[in-house]
């Protein structure tokens, strides 16, 4: 919540744009085609619905030259307190040592697109490679300030994979907002995603062929569950990949910075309270958390008068 | 004897050359490693002698492995086509798994060699099997003519006695191997208490019989004791009696720690600790509804417990239900007059969606506990199952098993069974499919009587099977007429049900074939007019790739909403178990403004796959609109059980229904789970507000 405050006080000072790319590789035959292309379609339209400063970029089977060249132009165009998001839908393949992307031509590999990536100013970056073979990716682009997702625990997790089509209804599906902040984070649609892949895999009675793992400290193998305790996704809680709400409209008034103050002040002790919830009598952390509540609640209605 | 044995043993220990004679004795003393050495030098030195190879086999076929045993029977039956110990071994395993070929290969064996009295002996077991107690007798008679000791001859006499409750019998076995013949007959009669007696009889004869261990120690389980039935099956395992009915029934003990078990009066449910909350309030309330139902109509009051497994891994509920002879397996009761009744089934995560109505199963099942207590397990086979698929078309005309195209082809066929030898259909089956025809002929017979005799004659039949009477017998005193007189008018009753189905059958599944091909052209014109036209030839049919489906796919495509409802609403009441369909009728229903109907569609999915949060939330919304706010508090409730994804929205939507049911506390604690997960969720902070306000007012 404090972070979520924070990024609402450095939008009214300098607005910053995201990059969003997403590509749809080979499908290889029809099915696949289609199906590709129309999650594409679906993530594109979620992001232009949402609006924002956004710059929305799909490109449907593209090749190697044409990506690159749309990464020039990005690096061109971006600063540093831009952020981009990379997604990735397709088929992809693993051989122990490159991850390549199936394009048509020469595939793309991994290595490559990680100089693509470093090469824009952008500094909070977030890929989303939903390929087969996509856990082959990490260890090329990981780097400390860029939220990695893999549809696939390892390179070697080689069938088609579902997870693309649970991302892209994240991003338009208000359940994934799970704190209700009027934004889904890379943390939110990765386990709205992850949740929804793996609902599918169960009720189809079929063994799991993809397990989705996240990695945001530029040093890991990805996990699935990021956690205190592992260190990941830390950084995806804060990257809002869509915005849903208006609340920024209410940021931008500043007669009502004192209550955004204290708005921030309550979430602040609220987060507090959580994590001292396991040392407290229950009746004691409950009396307190509805206390917090209501205030947070009395705040926020005075905000919207 | 032990003293002659040992002395056989020490010098085949000492014999430098293999023998026959040296291999049983290790056999004889459970020395099966040795023994298979032995066996295994025997043949290789003779490997034209088919002797060697089927005594190899059944050394297999003793120590559980009977795939082995038949490839060693197939090859001594290479070298001598019609050899009498190979016929016999390939019998007894096709006995094992209740196939009906067993009597075929038996009576090879006998006419290869007409004194071998052991496949005399199984065809006499073969025959109580069927429940077809004189030809039994007749048989186990001609094995003792044969060999007067024939120990198996005398035990299935014996059992004869005994399953008629005569307590004294001239056949006493009065050795090991008899009694568990006698405790495998009250098993399969699902007399398991007193089963159970005579596998302890077996054991404490010879304690190293580990065959009537381990089926004690199943039965055991069956009735619930599993304490003892660990101990038993952990000794046979140790002393290396393995076969997978011992180890898979220890792995399911082990498991056992993975579920609850909670009960409500005569109700316990052992639920998978995952499930238990989500399935545990559809489970309860359709236990209470059943059994409310079948005391008024059974006219009986259950006094002992009905415990009821769910296992979400179906392979842990086929080794509960292990050893039943012809399972169609969703589900399976055992009943015992001092431990209550047990029904297991897989639950309803445990089946690809729409495949399962778990409902139905419970309600098939719980009739069984109601037949067997009634007539303390003396109830035929047919009749049970009979009246259990009668049951489930009673409580709702959706719910009941659809006339499949086995049975279509078996009444073209003329392959029904005689009622008196309906038993042999369900025993002794013929394929799987026969399995099936049998469910229904049995199920269509119950409705039959309900309809010409009424509910009070089969009741009657009940208590007459009850006083041990056979079928026909039964229909004698009850329906007034010969068996094969019943058997004509029934069969006359199907056909003429049926013969719409029947005539346009092959007609059908040819034009089914052209919708979907039209179908795949995006043909909707095409589909609908050749879908139209040959829907009502096999109304029954909602399986995949129904005529329904297709047509209300066509209709959507050509955006006419109200025919594709038409047409779903159509397939449900046929049946029609896709939840995906199910969900489609739902959403047509309620963008058309027709709320409660789609609450009642969406209702339907709880009976057949409830795993799915969605269905519920959109079903919870629904009755909330309908103002029935107890079923939108179950499916909210549904959706917190069931892990969701957004927990904040499932908290709040269930603290709105609890506001409306006037339940305020509950509302606020429901409220405070909801912003303790998401603090700035407006929806639910002014609810929260509002809650306050009117507290402090």
């Amino acid at each position: 919540m404090k972070l979520i405050s924070l990024l609402l006080l450095a939008a009214l000072s300098a607005p910053a744009t995201t990059f969003y790319v997403t590509i749809s590789g080979l499908g290889g035959e029809p099915d696949y085609e289609q199906r590709f292309k129309m999650w594409a379609e679906d993530i594109d339209s979620s992001l232009k619905r949402a609006g924002g400063d956004s710059n929305v970029v799909t490109l449907v089977a593209p090749t190697r030259e044409q990506i690159r060249a749309r990464f020039a132009e990005i690096a061109q165009q971006a600063k540093p307190t831009d952020a981009l998001v990379v997604m990735l839908i397709g088929h992809g393949s693993f051989d122990g040592v490159d991850y390549k992307f199936n394009i048509p031509g020469p595939d793309i590999t991994g290595a490559e697109l990680a100089g693509l990536l470093d090469r824009v100013p952008a500094t909070r970056q977030l890929v989303v490679n939903m390929t087969s073979s996509s856990g082959g990716s990490i260890e090329a682009l990981r780097r400390p300030t860029r939220v990695v997702i893999a549809a696939t625990k390892t390179g070697t997790e080689k069938n088609a994979t579902v997870f693309a089509r649970y991302w892209a209804e994240a991003l338009r599906d208000p359940a994934a907002d799970v704190d209700k902040n009027e934004a889904i984070s890379a943390l939110e649609a990765f386990q709205y995603a992850q949740h929804k892949t793996s609902d599918f895999y169960e009720s189809q009675k079929r063994l799991a062929t993809e397990h989705a793992v996240l990695e945001d400290t530029g040093k890991g193998e990805g996990e699935r569950v990021p956690s205190a305790e592992n260190g990941e996704g830390k950084l995806a809680a804060t990257f809002p990949v869509v915005r849903l709400g208006a609340n920024a409209a209410a940021a931008r008034d500043p007669s009502k910075r004192p209550l955004l103050e204290k708005k921030e002040q309550l979430e602040q002790a609220i987060d507090k309270l959580k994590y001292e919830k396991a040392a407290m009598p229950a009746d004691a952390y409950k009396k307190q958390l509805m206390q917090l509540l209501l205030e947070l609640a009395r705040t926020q209605e005075a905000l919207e008068k | 004897m032990i003293r002659l044995s040992a002395i056989a043993l020490l010098l085949a220990s000492l014999l430098p050359a293999q023998t026959l004679e040296q291999a049983e004795a290790f056999w004889k003393a459970r020395r099966f490693q040795e023994a298979n050495d032995v066996f295994r030098a025997l043949v290789a030195q003779h490997p034209d002698n088919p002797d060697y190879k089927v005594r190899w086999g059944r050394l297999y076929l003793d120590h559980s492995q009977p795939d082995i045993a038949v490839d060693l029977f197939n090859e001594a039956l290479e070298l001598k086509k019609d050899h009498a110990g190979a016929l016999l071994g390939l019998a007894l395993v096709a006995a094992e798994d209740f196939e009906s070929v067993a009597a075929g290969l038996a009576h090879k064996a006998l006419a290869s060699d007409p004194k071998l009295a052991e496949a005399q002996e199984l065809l006499a077991s073969l025959a109580l099997e069927d429940n077809d107690t004189a030809k039994a007798v007749e048989e186990a008679n001609k094995a003792l003519a044969m060999d007067a000791h024939s120990v198996e001859g005398r035990a299935i006499l014996a059992t004869v006695d005994w399953l008629a409750d005569k307590k004294d019998t001239a056949f006493d076995p009065h050795a090991a191997r008899g009694y568990e013949t006698a405790g495998h007959f009250f098993v399969i009669n699902r007399r398991y208490e007193e089963g159970v007696q005579y596998y302890r009889k077996a054991i404490e004869l010879d304690p190293q019989l580990y065959s009537a261990r381990s089926q004690l120690g199943i039965n055991l389980m069956r009735l619930g004791q599993d304490e003892e039935a660990y101990t038993q099956l952990e000794t046979c395992y140790n002393n290396g009696f393995q076969d997978a009915a011992t180890r898979n029934s220890l792995k399911l003990l082990d498991s056992y720690k993975k579920f609850d078990t909670v009960r409500t009066g005569l109700i316990i449910l052992k639920l998978d600790k995952k499930e238990e909350e989500l399935l545990r309030p559809y489970f309860e309330l359709e236990m209470e509804r059943v059994i409310a139902t079948y005391e008024k109509k059974y006219r009986i009051k259950l006094e002992k417990p009905v415990r009821v497994e769910v296992y979400p891994d179906h392979e842990d509920f086929a080794v509960r239900a292990l050893g039943m002879p012809g399972l169609g397996a969703l589900g399976v009761t055992f009943t015992s007059a001092a431990y209550g009744s047990f029904i297991a089934m897989d639950s309803p995560s445990g089946r690809p969606p729409g495949s399962f109505h778990w409902a139905s199963t419970l309600w098939h099942e719980m009739s069984h506990v109601f037949t067997l207590t009634l007539t303390d397990s003396h109830v035929p086979r047919w009749f049970t199952e009979g009246l259990a698929v009668h049951e489930e078309t009673a409580v709702s005309p959706e719910w009941g098993d659809r006339l499949a195209p086995p049975v279509i082809v078996a009444i073209k066929d003329k392959k029904l069974l005689p009622v008196a030898e309906l038993d042999r259909g369900f025993v002794h089956p013929t394929g799987a499919e026969q399995v099936v025809v049998s469910y229904f002929q049995a199920g269509r017979i119950c409705d039959y009587i309900n309809d010409k005799w009424g509910w009070d004659t089969l009741l009657a039949m009940l208590r007459d099977f009850g006083h041990d009477d056979d079928t026909a017998t039964v229909i004698r005193k009850e329906l007034k007429m010969e068996p094969a007189e019943f058997d004509k008018q029934f069969v006359a009753f199907v056909e003429g049900g049926t013969k719409n189905v029947v005539d346009h059958f092959d007609e059908w599944a040819k034009r089914l074939k052209q919708v979907d091909e039209l179908a795949k052209k995006k043909d909707y014109d095409g589909v609908i007019e050749e879908g139209a036209a040959i829907r009502d030839m096999y109304p029954d049919y909602v399986e995949a790739g129904s005529v329904y489906e297709f047509l209300a796919s066509a209709y959507l495509a050509k955006d006419d909403k109200p025919a594709a409802t038409a047409e779903l609403e159509r397939y449900v009441k046929a049946g029609g178990r896709n939840p995906d369909s199910i969900k489609l009728l739902a959403k047509q229903l309620e963008d058309a403004g027709r709320k409660k109907e789609a609450a009642d569609a969406l209702a339907r999915l709880n009976y057949i796959y409830p795993m799915d949060n969605d269905q519920h939330q959109r079903l919870g919304a629904l009755w909330m609109d309908a103002g029935d706010v107890a079923g939108a508090i179950r499916e909210f409730r549904a959706v917190l059980a069931h892990n969701p994804i957004d927990p904040a929205r499932s908290h709040y939507d269930l603290a709105r229904a609890y506001q409306l049911n006037h339940e305020p506390e509950q509302a606020k604690e429901e409220l405070l789970a909801a912003l303790e997960t998401a603090p700035g969720y407006r929806p639910a902070q002014k609810l929260l507000l509002e809650l306050t306000t009117t507290e402090a007012k």
